[in-house]
């Protein structure tokens, strides 16, 4: 018996079209009645799944039945129904911000009823859209309204946008919420790229900004005065940011913020700076730090605008400087006739407001310019213009010397505290950096140094050794070698003084009977004094003697020069009313006691008497009977020295003081110094040229110029010098020319 | 005595050596003994020779008129100069046996008829570029002072008027007086050998002169002296 299975007839009845559209119609209606603001309830889970069904099962049929491509058709016919009979006809007649609300709305509304349609027809995008690779569901949704709606619209939406935002920066409230949204459409429609936002929207956005601004900035510079076009400036870069934060897409601001900053602030640059009345110029003059400070950050943002500033600001300082220096010409110039010593102050005053400046520039650089480099820069190369002229007929590196002379000399600074002092010696030696002839600085400070060490006038040790510390930290050991040594040396004496005076009193019998100090001196660290064949009093040579014995027990091959134009004497001298104790130098005591032995004597006696030059003879005869103190009487009674004079001792001379130093006018030796100096200069240049040569070998005229002129920190070198030395080498076999290349110089070993 | 006979040796090695020169009889009467030259200066100098080196003769100011005459050449004419490049003669106004000979060989001369020939040749030499250099730098060492490094102001002014009469210098006239007014000291031989780059390069506005080239710095006053003694008129550039 055969079982016979029944077999369900299970097949389902083919759905027809039109009947499964029924079902998805209904869909469609509720979603457009949601969307229209009508009372619906939401979608529940069975009414989802039932269309969601029915598309499915429409797609799964087969031939004839099989509807998928139909669905996706229609899919596509109900989203541009809805367009054209809905959504364009509620924007076409609208403007301004109804067009954007409107808009906005709708778009709201088409992703809302896209992603509802792509649910239930989701069934297609698995096999249907993938197999055919044909464009997704959302997608074609997307394009539908890009096309009918975005195209459009476009333009009378961004003329909206863009009005409002005018009207914003006249200072009307606008609501930004709605740009906001606006705005982002333009974003959303391009699908991941910026272009419809750029190209629809930015770029006349960008134009129409620039247009604006130009207009407003075209009136303040009319009005406004530089700090308070500035504030201006900066007002509506803030503003513009600001607008950006709200609403606009962040990509914008750069752009934005640029052409903002071009119309207001770079068409206007040089108008503004170069402003006679507010400019920069005014400003760093009346030292207008927060309008400095702002200047510096608003132009540090356009090309140039650092550079030009910096400009400004260095010729600035170099007038304000030079200023300084026509003053201090000027006053000397008028005090031709007059004492030395206004002139004198006059350096001080000088150098103290150089100082001065520099100090007001400092905060300047450092706070207003934000320590830029260029604006160090401005400053160096403002103070190296005005600091390496003649001032008054002297090197500023003089005038510096005598500056810190009067700091470091007894006297000069007891008003101030040990930090006041170091500080003003700190920016003292901060001037020098400036000064191109450093050498020259080392040797006037060399002589004014050993001024105050010989005659006992320095005022503090440490201080002494302070100003050389600052002076090699800046530039290097060697610069202030010979320095430190005199200063060393002065210890050294010291201890030598004291060991000969204990010399003395073991050997009695050696002990001229006149107290006598020794300084002895390295004399390569010492300025170099001319000796001359000054006839000693009898009374000292006994001393010098004993000194001459003592000292090789000491030391040995050592050689000792006596340079007795720098001692100093203490003398008494009994007048008819009283003793007084005169300080004098070594000369002046010896013309004195020649008196001694005799009532009047000559000039001309005194001169064989002393062996010495007339100019000498001079000063020292002028110091002792033609100044404040009348040591001696002169016939006839005269204010100069003259040959013929005759001289014989004042015993009426009188003074409340038991104890009187008799000062010697100190000689110019600024001539002396600047040869000195000079020479040096060639020996210098020379070993430098032959240290490049020697590590070079060959090298051509301009780069061995070049090279000397980097490796020489002490001086600037004149090219004339360099010149004739290199001359000077080839002369002495140092160096060849290139027998092919004249301007190619070789080395010879 | 034993000098005389050895000077004679050498002469007889000598003429054996050079064979039938014909110049030989000349030779003789040109060259003198050293202690026989009147030329103080140069006796310090060949006294020294003399003792390292007794044989050494020397042609010196006697000998040379004598040369010229016999040449018909006046010794102030600058052939005698090209002559003297030939030799690789050390000083002015002396020949040593060892230049003289080594010169006549080296110019293929063995009659008077063939140096006074020669002499035309030599002439020509000097409007030779490369030639005329090579005896212009050898006038330096040769015109000043033995034992001296730099070449005497007088001696130098009168080379150079005797030079640049060959080669034609417009400038010479007034570097001469520039050195006499400004200068006043010897000239070196740096100075020297610029000098010829100088008159040879440098066009007569100077336009092309460049102050910051390796020029000396005597040249460098130089063409400050002309412009500002209007005698050259600079393009202003």
């Amino acid at each position: 018996m055969k079982k016979k299975r029944a077999v369900r007839n299970n097949k389902p009845k083919p759905i027809l079209f039109g009947e499964g559209w029924e079902v998805i119609e209904q869909g469609v209606t509720k979603i457009k009645r949601i969307l229209e603001g009508l009372p619906e309830p939401p979608f529940t889970c069975e009414e989802y799944m039932k269309i969601y069904t029915r598309i499915h099962d429409m797609c799964i049929q087969r031939s004839p039945h099989d509807t998928t491509e139909k669905l996706y058709t229609k899919y596509k016919e109900v989203i541009m129904e809805y367009i054209t009979s809905v959504v364009l006809p509620s924007l076409k007649d609208k403007h301004d911000e109804f067009l954007l609300r409107e808009l906005v709305i709708r778009w709201s509304n088409h992703k809302v009823m896209s992603k509802w349609l792509s649910r239930f027809f989701s069934y297609l995008n698995r096999f249907f859209i993938k197999r055919n690779s044909l464009p997704s569901l959302d997608e074609v949704a997307f394009t539908c309204f890009q096309d009918q709606v975005y195209k459009e619209t476009k333009g009378k939406v961004k003329d909206a946008v863009i009005s409002l935002i005018d009207q914003e920066r006249g200072g009307e409230q606008i609501d930004r919420g709605l740009l906001k949204n606006v705005i982002e459409i333009f974003v959303e429609i391009g699908t991941g790229k910026m272009d419809y936002y750029k190209n629809d929207f930015e770029e006349e956005m960008l134009k129409e900004t620039a247009s604006y601004y130009s207009r407003k900035a075209s009136n303040w510079i009319l009005i406004e005065s530089f700090p308070d076009y500035m504030l201006k400036v900066e007002e509506c870069l803030r503003k513009e940011k600001d607008r950006v934060v709200h609403y606009l897409h962040a990509t914008s601001e750069p752009k934005l913020i640029e052409q903002v900053r071009h119309e207001v602030l770079c068409v206007y640059s040089s108008q503004l700076l170069e402003n006679e009345k507010s400019g920069c110029c005014v400003l760093i003059q009346e030292h207008k730090v927060d309008d400095l400070s702002r200047m510096y950050k608003l132009f540090s943002k356009i090309d140039d605008g650092l550079c030009r500033i910096s400009q400004i600001y260095k010729k600035h300082v170099t007038v304000e400087g030079t200023t300084l220096v026509k003053k201090a010409d000027d006053v000397a110039s008028n005090k031709e006739a007059e004492k030395r010593v206004v002139v004198g102050l006059q350096e001080q005053t000088f150098v103290r407001e150089v100082i001065e400046l520099h100090d007001k520039n400092m905060p300047l650089v450092n706070d207003c310019f934000q320590n830029h480099t260029l604006f160090h820069k401005g400053l160096k190369e403002a103070f190296e213009i005005f600091l390496n002229k003649t001032v008054a007929g002297s090197s500023t590196a003089e005038l510096l010397v005598n500056y810190c002379d009067n700091i470091l000399k007894k006297g000069g600074s007891e008003k101030y505290s040990d930090e006041a002092i170091e500080q003003i010696l700190e920016k003292a030696v901060n001037l020098l950096g400036y000064i191109y002839d450093k050498d020259l600085f080392v040797e006037f400070y060399r002589k004014k140094l050993a001024r105050r060490l010989l005659f006992d006038k320095s005022a503090n040790e440490d201080h002494e050794r302070s100003i050389l510390t600052k002076l090699k930290q800046q530039n290097g050991a060697h610069f202030t070698s010979k320095l430190e040594g005199m200063v060393t040396d002065m210890t050294l004496a010291r201890e030598t003084q004291a060991d000969f005076k204990e010399y003395l009193q073991c050997n009695p019998r050696t002990n001229p009977g006149i107290d006598l100090s020794v300084t002895v001196l390295t004399t390569g660290f010492w300025p170099s004094y001319r000796s001359s064949d000054f006839h000693l009093p009898f009374e000292m040579t006994k001393c010098i003697q004993a000194f001459t014995e003592f000292y090789p027990t000491k030391t040995n091959s050592r050689k000792l020069t006596w340079i007795y134009s720098l001692g100093t004497c203490n003398i008494t001298a009994k007048f008819e009313l009283q003793t007084i104790e005169l300080i004098v130098t070594t000369y002046q005591a010896a013309i004195l006691l020649l008196f001694n032995d005799s009532y009047r004597l000559s000039y001309s006696e005194i001169m064989s008497q002393l062996n010495l030059a007339d100019d000498d003879v001079v000063r020292l005869l002028q110091s002792l009977c033609c100044f404040k103190y009348k040591i001696l009487n002169k016939e006839p009674n005269t204010n100069s020295i003259s040959s013929d004079d005759v001289f014989a001792f004042n015993s009426k001379f009188t003074n409340k003081m038991r104890r009187i130093r008799i000062p010697l006018p100190i000689v110019d030796e600024k001539k002396k110094i600047l040869e000195v100096v000079d020479k040096d200069r060639k020996y210098v240049v020379d070993a430098c040229l032959i240290r490049i040569m020697k590590s070079r070998k060959v090298l051509n005229h301009q780069q061995l110029i070049t090279e000397c002129v980097e490796q020489l920190k002490v001086f600037k070198p004149d090219l004339k010098l360099i010149k004739k030395r290199i001359e000077d080498l080839i002369n002495r076999e140092y160096l060849e020319r290139d027998s092919e290349n004249l301007n190619l110089y070789r080395y010879l070993a | 005595m034993e000098e005389e006979e050895a000077g004679t040796m050498v002469h007889t090695n000598f003429y054996c050596h050079l064979g039938n020169w014909g110049i030989l009889k000349k030779l003789e009467q040109w060259f003198i003994p050293i202690s026989m030259s009147p030329w103080k200066l140069g006796e310090k100098a060949a006294l020294q020779a003399l003792k390292a080196n007794p044989y050494v003769d020397m042609i010196v100011v006697d000998g040379i008129s004598l040369l010229c005459t016999d040449l018909q050449v006046d010794p102030q004419d600058i052939v005698m100069l090209v002559v003297s490049w030939h030799m690789k003669a050390a000083t002015m106004c002396e020949f040593s046996r060892q230049e003289f000979i080594g010169g006549l060989q080296s110019l293929g001369i063995d009659t008077i008829e063939k140096f006074r020939e020669k002499l035309s040749y030599m002439r020509s030499e000097l409007r030779d570029d490369q030639r005329f250099r090579e005896i212009y730098n050898f006038s330096f060492g040769w015109a000043k002072e033995k034992g001296q490094k730099s070449l005497a102001l007088e001696t130098a002014i009168g080379m150079w008027q005797l030079l640049f009469a060959e080669w034609h210098w417009p400038l010479v006239d007034h570097w001469c007086q520039f050195l006499q007014l400004k200068h006043n000291k010897a000239i070196s031989r740096d100075t020297w050998s610029q000098l010829l780059e100088f008159a040879k390069t440098i066009d007569l506005q100077l336009s092309n002169y460049d102050e910051e080239g390796a020029w000396p710095y005597l040249i460098d006053e130089f063409v400050e002296y002309l412009t500002e003694n209007g005698i050259v008129q600079r393009p202003q550039n």
